[in-house]
């Protein structure tokens, strides 16, 4: 009986999401495709949950419908007048692209059936098992990203650093928001501490369960948005200069920690036994802060016009 | 433990973090970190002459589980081109722009696509190698954007959501890989697969995301507006470097990875296209109308040769045969690397001394600037395929082997190409050598004139002439016409 209740609630799970993800992008008001996108990326999240991949969760319900929501709602923002998406295609050319949409979906599926059906050739998951015990930490999640695959990590923080440097290139960041009302503003001066707390628990637990730097970063940068939201132009990011550093070090220390063991004479990213615990903690601590100031800085949209004017805290509330 | 295969990943990352966090002394960073890429970009390519091939298993673990970095004559020729061709478009920037926030934002975002450039071509991992991807993309998009003009930013909004979709098509495949044969390692790879529909399709995938990156027609749409909208230097690396790295990954998948999943029906489906892109881009290069235009769409039709070599490569039989084609085949893509960059910097010289760049008012510019119109003319002679440079050799083995395979069909395409590349190779001499006001007096513009004439002669002469060198350091032992490097 049980067992039909997961199924049937996996079925519906699955109905949803291709519901909501077909709404999203059939829909031609903009704001309600973002509004959309986020519901989808919150029910995703759930069905990673249901495919026992909460590490994937996380990330997916914090960057995912979190951050990338915000991000795309803000840029909403300066486009008031372009909300209604203009009928680009012909309805003939719209069905043409669905058509070969679905075709390219089968193709794609009946590859991964015939895949599936070649039975148990390698698999990676068995020697992550065996090795986990070498590798520093007992997270299989973070033993992959932080060791076995660590050079993988490190680009992937040079694509988030080319990504804000991208935005930062554009032009100065946007105007800011005025101040919230009471409800709002207590509720930041609530939330920012608690998830500022709730960043460095995620940050420490990635060690042994699902956490690590990037949902503590992304945590940490939810925090920056709802700063800004209260009516703080720089939601909480310290002057240029500094910035600039905190961006940089998290790959200043991935760097730094790999090529000094190719120095001492171990291979790069060789972490020696024993200490490779502790160095993935001073990675990823280094990398929470560039993770959360790149998302933050994403989101305020470039450097601030000036510096001068910001409250340093949030005051909102307090009228 | 040799750690030598990180470096020349490791330096650009480097120089990029500093010029960050010390922008005003981005310009040393830059200069630098290009300087020290290239010296291990010979370091390593000596290396592979003595051993044939390097491997770095990062962090010691076996590759599969971890990740490992590989270099063979193929990927060592294109690092030392893509290290030389980024330290001669670097010393070129450092006078190019004016402006002290372009300045800052430029360094970074450049180091970081060598890096990506770099990491790509030293990559033996295909999840490793999306990651890559997705760095080139984004920091190629940000560098193209940075001109900051409408066209630019629409031209690099397009490219962004076109490379994205490459990417994601890529990344679909990559998955299927894992699902059928649960590694990503790709000399692990190159063992297991076999010809199945899994095969087929991941590589059918990961092969349009790559075709859409490497703009091959009729997936090139992209490409003109965004390599002629950028600033010079970043035109320069675009159309040398950035296209070219995914072409060399389809090589790689066709030859090392998936050669017994393929048909010949697939390479020449591959090389017919590539014969559309070699007329289609040499007749909209003749009608151009701007100079940046002209060697926007003149890269497309250069890529569309490359992709002539595989059918011709592929029926070529295992041995010395292959090999001679595979060398030229690797010749045609350094010589065009070292070309077409110097092409859009000299390009970028004109517009910025003349204020503009329409063909028809380039009179007068042989006289006031001879050291770019000289450099211009010889990256010319590379992009026609004339003696001496090494499109001209290359051309030249293309058309034999295809004669002896029996594939006569891409004889008159290439002979087609080379008249219309030409025709808009002297069409733009010819106005720039014709009489007309000038853009000043002669002056002599060191810092940008000269690394673009450098880059010119390599491609002209250098090439050419080491062509030798090229084939046995690209297929080694391979003996030519008896001539015994």
């Amino acid at each position: 009986m049980n067992a039909l209740l997961w199924t049937l609630l996996d079925l519906l799970l699955a109905a949803m999401l291709l519901g909501l993800g077909w709404a999203a992008v059939a829909t031609r008001d903009l704001k309600r495709g973002v509004a959309l996108f986020i519901a989808f990326g919150l029910l995703l999240a759930l069905a990673w949950a249901r495919l026992r991949a909460p590490d994937l969760a996380l990330a997916e319900a914090a960057i995912g419908a979190g951050l990338a929501g915000a991000l795309l709602l803000a840029a909403l923002r300066d486009e008031p007048r372009h909300e209604k998406l203009a009928a680009a295609h012909s309805r003939a050319g719209l069905w043409t692209l669905n058509l070969l949409s679905v075709l390219l979906a089968v193709v794609v599926a009946w590859a991964l059936l015939c895949a599936l059906e070649m039975g148990e050739g390698l698999r990676l998951a068995g020697a992550v098992t065996d090795h986990i015990g070498q590798s520093g930490v007992s997270n299989p999640v973070t033993a992959v990203l932080l060791n076995f695959r660590a050079y993988d990590t490190l680009l992937e923080l040079a694509v988030i650093l080319s990504a804000v440097l991208g935005v930062l290139a554009l032009g100065p960041a946007r105007r800011g928001y005025g101040l919230p009302g009471p409800v709002l503003g207590g509720l930041i001066r609530w939330l920012v501490p608690l998830l500022i707390v709730t960043a460095g628990y995620l940050l420490w637990v990635g060690a042994h369960a699902p956490g690590g730097a990037f949902q503590a970063g992304a945590t940490l940068a939810a925090a920056a948005v709802l700063l800004r939201l209260g009516g703080v132009d720089r939601a909480g990011l310290p002057a240029a200069a500094v910035s600039r550093w905190l961006l940089a070090a998290g790959l200043l220390v991935f760097l730094g920690v790999g090529l000094s063991l190719a120095g001492l004479g171990y291979g790069f990213l060789q972490y020696p036994a024993g200490l490779a615990g502790g160095l993935i903690l001073v990675i990823e601590s280094a990398a929470t802060l560039s993770i959360a100031v790149a998302l933050a800085l994403a989101y305020v949209g470039g450097w601030s016009r000036s510096g001068s004017t910001q409250p340093d805290s949030t005051q909102g509330g307090s009228h | 433990m040799n750690n030598l295969l990180i470096w020349p990943v490791a330096l650009p990352l480097i120089g990029s973090l500093l010029a960050l966090v010390w922008p005003r002394r981005a310009d040393w960073a830059g200069i630098g970190a290009s300087v020290a890429a290239l010296a291990v970009a010979g370091l390593v390519a000596a290396d592979v002459m003595r051993h044939d091939s390097l491997e770095l298993a990062i962090g010691g673990w076996t590759p599969g589980l971890g990740i490992a970095l590989r270099a063979d004559g193929l990927s060592a020729a294109l690092l030392l081109m893509s290290s030389l061709v980024a330290l001669a478009t670097a010393i070129y920037a450092t006078n190019y722009f004016t402006d002290a926030h372009k300045r800052a934002d430029f360094w970074p975002l450049w180091l970081l696509l060598i890096t990506a450039l770099h990491a790509l071509l030293l990559s033996g991992d295909l999840f490793n190698i999306y990651v890559t991807l997705e760095l080139l993309g984004l920091a190629a998009v940000a560098l193209a954007a940075l001109g900051r003009t409408r066209a630019a930013l629409q031209a690099a909004v397009r490219y962004l959501t076109v490379g994205l979709l490459g990417s994601l098509a890529f990344l679909t495949g990559v998955g299927l890989v894992y699902a059928a044969y649960g590694t990503l390692d790709m000399s692990t790879l190159a063992g297991q697969v076999r010809a199945e529909p899994a095969a087929w399709v991941a590589l059918a995938l990961m092969t349009s995301g790559l075709l859409i990156k490497s703009a091959l027609f009729p997936m090139h749409f992209w490409l003109p507006s965004a390599h002629a909208n950028a600033p010079a230097p970043v035109s320069a690396a675009l159309s040398a470097l950035v296209v070219k790295a995914a072409f060399y990954l389809v090589l790689r998948l066709w030859l090392d990875v998936f050669d017994v999943a393929l048909g010949p029906a697939a390479a020449g489906m591959l090389g017919v296209l590539g014969a559309f892109a070699v007329i289609w881009g040499s007749w909209k290069a003749f009608r151009a109308e701007r100079l940046k235009l002209l060697a926007a769409y003149s890269t497309v039709a250069q890529i569309g040769y490359l992709f002539v070599f595989l059918p011709v490569l592929l029926a070529s039989a295992p041995g010395a045969a292959r090999d001679l084609v595979f060398g030229a085949l690797v010749l045609f893509a350094l010589t065009h690397g070292f070309a077409k960059s110097a092409f859009f910097l000299g390009a970028g010289v004109v517009l910025q001394r003349a204020g503009h760049d329409r063909i028809a008012e380039l009179g007068g510019t042989a006289r006031a600037l001879p050291v770019t119109t000289f450099g211009l003319a010889l990256a010319g002679i590379a992009l026609i395929g004339l003696p001496p440079s090494g499109t001209f050799l290359a051309k030249w083995q293309l058309m034999a082997s295809a004669i002896e395979v029996g594939q006569w069909l891409w004889i008159p395409v290439i002979a087609a190409g080379s008249l219309l590349a030409g025709a808009y190779v002297f069409r733009v001499l010819g106005h720039a050598f014709g009489p007309g006001e000038g853009v000043g007096p002669a002056l002599a513009w060191a810092r940008q004139e000269l690394p673009a004439l450098l880059l010119a002669v390599v491609a002209t002469a250098v090439l050419g002439l080491g062509a030798v060198h090229v084939w046995s350091f690209v297929v080694p032992g391979l003996a030519i016409g008896g001539i015994q490097p």
